[in-house]
């Protein structure tokens, strides 16, 4: 082990690392960009650059995970442990595929700003620091930095209606969501004096959860399901992914839901196990009614865009009920279904970008019949994408959904787990849809996917993805050791339940 | 021969290999020329015939254990090994499935025109799938074959199949998956209980079945869960209705793998499963009545409707529910013989059905119809195919001599002593049976020959005669000499009864034999 004194500059200087080497790119990119950003070249440099700080971060954070660091002692603000790192890789691959996505999509929509990237770039610094928040102010910090970049992005399509409508609801609802999260962490400091997620666990444990940390812990997670967009905070979801740039939505989708739900992690495992009695049931609730809803509206919408964006709604259903249990099975199992869920949703939005030619919002069913003749590697891919949401066998998204049932049954919750179930039965009346217009129905016209493709860049990401899908889906070991290894370096000083 | 296979060491590898083939057949199916490909896919069937055929003579036909098993762990953490056996109930199952497959592929040799290489490439992996539910002996496992078989069967309805295809294919798929996710949540809770109360969290069926009597008060649910994922398959009565759709779509060897291979899962999910693990509430007073009396319901049901059927492949279709309705009070009654005969039918079934869907195919190519209204006559047109059809029909209505009497004969005489009045109603559906297929022969193949468009119709080619005939040679065969059979199954069908047999109630009638010694 390798442990780091984080009281001293040096030591919280190593920690922060992959952090400040991430902001300082941002704003060489920004200075790149200065000088350079009339062209299609220029914005396709922007893109590399990023991409390539990207994979820096990445190699850095997975230099230090596999050195062993850990912080000695409780974590002031940071926290350096496996679930950070994780998390960390996450967020990074989420990144780096939107970029990888936007390298075409850009042009080809004719966006040229390239401060997209460093809007990027930002968003992602932000995440990271909400996976290794130690604190709630730190957390809070990380949402709003990661948030305000997001905001932008949405409407970063400023010739569309949409998007200006999808940058200002996100905006607004946003907004709204980070008022109840401060006002949750204030009452929680106000009940206990501090704000370091650990210590308030410490505190909590102390005696009974007095009323206003109770109230502090109902606001921080209403704070946390509006970003994750859990039912009934849900309500901008579908307008945002429907209005974003597709890479945009993807990101959002992934990377940001992927924050949200870091963030909800280490406030109810680090600062609320002590609660559990109190947060189980709403988290119960919340989540059942997350899948339900998701579920059955995304049965009804036409644009595949739309369905993915409810689709991704019923997914955070999922992984609330991942949270459930609250313990550290919980936290590995939500870094296993966040890694299924990101890599297929990535794949998904990049072959939907793909799809479509100009303004794509209206990719439907209709528009990919026949693919597979047409582009039989294509639709493949999404047909395989499809059948991991749908948690079937042989896909990753199958472990992740199975690693969640045994995890929510071993805890004794049934209820939860037939829902969970029913709810994807339900989901396969979208998913199986898509997979039937693009095999058993018959071109339009011919010619009628002219167009639709692939550039190679992209190829490689999707390929990636499915690869990645394939093979953890057959053989998860490597990386249900990694999570279990991650959830176990997490802080939990108090036992879930106890002091109650 | 047993000497032969024990120098190859044979049944070290065997199992593995039959499942492994097919997968790797896809490779040079999906590579290969759209033009070779089903004879790539002839060839790699045949071969994994042969080398099942070998199962005949390995398999030690005096234990009634799981024989040739392996583990090898896969997902250590979760207790989940790849484990896979065989025994005297799936060894049959097995030859079925191995041995309709290389008759699917010949079958479909003019039938399919388009998209060659996917649908041999399906085929191939339904037959991995396929043989998987039949040889899993880890619950995870066996759940991860059950859901992956569903999608190459989901394509090759939903891509080449008829009008409704799309309808169809999504109503197998969603009807199948309800349950089948309900079972999955139920193994968990199973392992999770088994594993709390012995310490050893384990898939393995082994373990499971072992310990299965810890489950207490959850049984009536996982029950449940179990027998409403194989009650769709099988399907019995009230959840039969995606069955029609899914056989009249369906292209010819569909209708054929799902009639003959797939309705099967279901009734040996009963046998390997739902009725061992949890045998006290399975054969308990209330359940016996449900299930016995939705037999009975199917029995009858399933057999008038297909009277009025107009189209002949939905007739075949009703009859499977009927056929299906024996073979689940066969279960239910419990002796020796009814268990076998239960048996015996679903094999007999895979055999008479799946000519006959083979049959009706070669009428649909060669008239693009099958509406029994529109044929009449035809023997006089095409003989040998009249002929066949006729067979093949008295098999299905269960012909003393021909392998449709064996089974329904011994689910009768084996059910009647526990329920005599369920068994006297189930005979009607013998009666019934021949109503409607006679019926249908005397409409499609005699009376007078009065549409002009059947006058050119041409008899069986060499390769149509080549796909029946190993059909016809089995159904005569196990009507006439069933004994190897029964012989290799019986230890199986005993050790079985050995697990229900303290949850069994009174018999009505004492001087009912349980456990006799059966030789027809």
């Amino acid at each position: 082990m390798n442990h780091l004194d984080l009281s001293t500059v040096g030591g919280l200087t190593r920690a922060l690392a992959p952090e400040i080497l991430l902001s300082a790119w941002s704003l060489l990119v920004l200075l790149v960009v200065a000088w350079r950003h009339r062209t299609e070249e220029d914005s396709r440099l922007a893109g590399w650059l990023s991409l390539a700080g990207v994979m820096l971060t990445g190699a850095l954070v997975i230099w230090m995970w596999a050195s062993g660091v850990a912080a000695s002692g409780i974590s002031n603000m940071m926290e350096v442990d496996g679930f950070r790192f994780a998390t960390s890789i996450l967020f990074l691959v989420a990144a780096g595929f939107s970029i990888v996505l936007s390298l075409n999509y850009l042009p080809r929509e004719r966006m040229l700003a390239p401060e997209y990237y460093v809007l990027i770039l930002l968003a992602t610094v932000g995440m990271l620091f909400m996976g290794g928040a130690a604190d709630l102010i730190v957390l809070f910090l990380g949402l709003e930095v990661m948030s305000v970049s997001a905001y932008v992005l949405a409407g970063y399509d400023r010739r569309s209606a949409f998007s200006a409508e999808a940058a200002l609801k996100y905006f607004l609802i946003g907004a709204f969501a980070s008022g109840f999260l401060l006002y949750g962490i204030a009452l929680v400091y106000g009940s206990t004096g501090m704000t370091n997620l650990s210590l308030v666990g410490v505190k909590l444990s102390e005696g009974a959860l007095p009323l206003m940390a109770s109230l502090g812990l109902g606001l921080l997670v209403i704070g946390l399901a509006f970003k994750v967009a859990a039912v009934p905070f849900h309500m901008w979801a579908p307008d945002v992914y429907d209005g974003a740039p597709t890479p945009v939505t993807g990101f959002m989708a992934t990377g940001v839901k992927a924050a949200g739900f870091a963030g909800l992690t280490r406030v109810l495992v680090e600062a609320f196990p002590t609660a559990l009695t109190q947060w189980q049931p709403i988290l119960a609730i919340i989540a059942i009614v997350t899948m339900v809803v998701g579920n059955l509206v995304a049965l009804v919408q036409r644009p595949l865009k739309r369905m993915l964006a409810y689709s991704s709604v019923a997914h955070a259903g999922y992984l609330l009920t991942a949270l459930w249990p609250g313990n550290r099975l919980a936290v590995s199992t939500v870094l296993i279904y966040l890694a299924a869920y990101t890599l297929t949703t990535i794949a998904s939005f990049a072959i939907l970008a793909a799809l479509g030619r100009n303004g794509e919002r209206d990719v439907t069913l209709d528009d990919i019949a026949g693919l597979a003749t047409r582009r039989p590697w294509m639709a493949a891919a999404f047909a395989l994408c499809m059948l991991s949401l749908l948690g079937f066998p042989g896909t990753f998204g199958f472990i992740g959904k199975w690693y969640i049932l045994t995890s929510v049954v071993g805890q004794g919750q049934n209820i939860l787990a037939v829902v969970l179930v029913l709810t994807s039965v339900l989901s396969a009346g979208y998913y199986l849809p898509v997979i039937m217009s693009m095999y058993m129905r018959p071109e339009p016209e011919p010619e009628w996917h002219e167009g639709r493709g692939m550039v190679p860049l992209v190829s490689a990401v999707v390929a990636l993805c499915v690869i990645g899908v394939l093979v953890f889906g057959l053989w998860p070991t490597p990386l249900l050791d990694l999570a279990q290894s991650s959830s176990q370096s997490i802080t939990q000083i108090v036992l879930p339940g106890a002091g109650r | 021969m047993s000497d032969l296979l024990r120098s190859l060491h044979y049944d070290a590898w065997i199992l593995h290999a039959l499942l492994i083939l097919p997968l790797v057949g896809i490779l040079p199916v999906v590579l290969a020329p759209a033009r070779l490909a089903r004879h790539l896919a002839l060839w790699l069937t045949v071969l994994e015939f042969l080398l099942s055929l070998g199962l005949w003579w390995a398999y030690l036909p005096g234990q009634g254990g799981m024989q040739f098993t392996t583990t090898v762990d896969w997902l250590p953490q979760w207790g989940i090994a790849y484990r896979v056996g065989l025994d005297g109930i799936s060894l049959f199952m097995v030859l079925l499935s191995t041995g309709l497959m290389p008759l699917c592929v010949l079958g479909s040799w003019h039938y399919i025109t388009t998209k060659e290489r996917g649908y041999y490439a399906l085929l191939l992996a339904l037959l991995t799938g396929m043989l998987g539910v039949f040889l899993a002996l880890d619950l995870f496992v066996f759940y991860v074959f059950w859901e992956v078989m569903l999608i190459p069967m989901y394509f090759i309805i939903g891509i080449w199949g008829g009008q409704r295809r799309l309808y169809a294919a999504i109503k197998f798929f969603i009807y199948t998956f309800v349950g089948s996710l309900l079972m999955l949540v139920a193994i968990l809770v199973m392992v999770r209980q088994v594993g709390g109360a012995t310490g050893e969290y384990s898939f393995a069926y082994d373990h499971l079945l072992a310990n299965a009597s810890l489950l207490g008060k959850s049984a009536p649910w996982l029950f449940a869960a179990f027998a409403l994922a194989f009650a769709i398959k099988v399907p019995m009565f009230p959840f039969h209705t995606w069955l029609p759709d899914a056989h009249v779509e369906a292209p010819t060897a569909g209708s054929v793998l799902l009639a003959s291979v797939l309705l099967k899962m279901g009734t040996y999910g009963f046998l390997r499963f739902a009725v061992p693990f949890f045998p006290q509430v399975a054969l308990g007073p209330v359940v016996t009545v449900i299930v016995v009396t939705l037999a009975i319901i199917g029995i009858i049901y399933g057999a008038l409707v297909a009277m009025v059927q107009p189209d002949v492949k939905k007739l075949v279709a009703y009859s499977s529910v009927s056929h299906l309705g024996f073979v689940m009070l066969g279960i239910w009654a419990s002796t020796l013989q009814s268990v076998q005969g239960a048996l015996m039918v679903m094999i007999g079934h895979g055999l008479s059905t799946g000519a006959l869907f083979f049959l009706i195919g070669m009428l649909y190519e060669r008239r693009h119809t099958r509406l029994i209204a529109d044929f009449g006559g035809i023997a006089r047109v095409v003989p040998l195919f009249s002929a066949v059809f006729t067979l093949v029909a008295l098999a299905s209505i269960g012909l003393p001599g021909l392998n449709g009497f064996v089974g329904e004969f011994l689910v009768l005489v084996g059910s009647f002593g526990r329920h005599p009045w369920a068994t006297g109603l189930a005979t009607t559906g013998v009666i019934f049976a021949a109503a409607y297929l006679l019926w249908a022969l005397q409409r499609i193949i005699f009376n007078s020959l009065d549409n002009p468009d059947n006058k050119g119709l041409k008899d069986l080619s060499l390769r149509e005669a080549l796909v029946l005939l190993p059909l016809l040679l089995g159904i005569v065969w196990l009507g006439l000499y069933p004994r190897p059979v029964l012989e290799r199954m019986e230890p199986s069908a005993r050790s079985y009864l050995e697990i229900i047999e303290p949850h069994l109630q009174p018999t009505t009638e004492a001087s009912a034999p349980r456990s006799t010694e059966v030789a027809p």
